[in-house]
């Protein structure tokens, strides 16, 4: 029986160790996004996170090798819409042995639980990576209310 | 008449994070004309400090540690902290001591020359 939590504990060390072995077995191209591994509709659009921090939404995105012309922000009430595209860098004169990655262009967009102000959003890009920082518009953000 | 009552003891040892990093192979092109093999990788995320480049034994092996540094509540999330780890043969070629590398918006590209001697050269021929 297991009682303790360090049995389910253990329990799961040994469901990841089967399945870091399992990982072995397998090919690399099949271990390359294990995010959207299964999901062949998902190629191609960067993978996104989206956190809540109470008054604004922090938004990451994976966009590797979009340069900052390449991408575009759009947002409209609770909408946001992510989109770019990435031409393919081959050089002149070379032959190509393996191509892997995308020459993706892609539109994403997403609904966020809650109004944002358009004039308060921040974008950076750094190491392939899209930050946004959005404030929610000044109804959304949550309120201290004193008790009297 | 005695009772004998097996007594196990439990091992009372702190938890460890059953999770290590996701290792993670990154995906790859690579091309080749008669003077270097060119290889780019998606790496997003993974700064200079994070990257290491090792050529051994005719092996080039890329690892690359990405941290998000995230906070607040996830409220969609897709990617998140993993170790991208891909192994590659080297042909013997290649001038292991002429590999510039840059790393441009998570894009490493890598560039292996070719040694003298594995450049293509043209045979003039002598008429008698």
């Amino acid at each position: 029986m297991l009682t303790r939590l360090g049995d389910i504990d253990r329990m799961f060390r040994t469901i990841n160790l089967l399945r870091n072995s399992i990982d072995g077995f397998l090919p690399d191209f099949d271990r390359s996004s294990p995010w959207t591994a299964g999901w062949p509709g998902e190629a191609g659009t960067p993978k996104t996170n989206i956190y809540d921090l109470g008054g604004k939404f922090e938004v990451r995105a994976e966009v590797p090798g979009f340069s900052k012309e390449d991408l575009s922000v759009k947002v409209q009430g609770n909408y946001l819409e992510l989109s770019g595209s990435r031409t393919s860098e081959i050089p002149e004169g070379y032959s190509v042995h393996r191509i892997e990655r995308n020459t993706m262009s892609f539109t994403r967009s997403f609904t966020l639980p809650a109004e944002i102000d358009a004039d308060r959003v921040e974008a950076a890009l750094q190491n392939g990576i899209l930050r946004l920082s959005l404030a929610k518009s000044a109804a959304a953000v949550p309120r201290q209310i004193a008790i009297g | 008449m005695s009772e004998t009552t097996a007594v196990m003891k439990k091992e009372d040892t702190p938890l460890k994070p059953t999770l290590q990093l996701r290792s993670v192979a990154p995906e790859v092109d690579i091309l080749e004309n008669e003077d270097e093999i060119l290889l780019y990788a998606d790496l997003p995320g993974v700064t200079r400090e994070d990257l290491t480049i090792n050529i051994d034994n005719g092996k080039l092996t890329l690892t690359g540690i990405r941290k998000l540094k995230a906070e607040g509540a996830a409220v969609w999330e897709e990617l998140g902290d993993v170790e991208y780890h891909r192994v590659f043969s080297v042909p013997q070629s290649i001038d292991t001591a002429n590999i510039s590398a840059e790393l441009r918006d998570g894009v490493l590209r890598l560039h292996l020359a070719k040694s003298v001697g594995a450049k293509p050269k043209k045979i003039e021929i002598k008429t008698a």
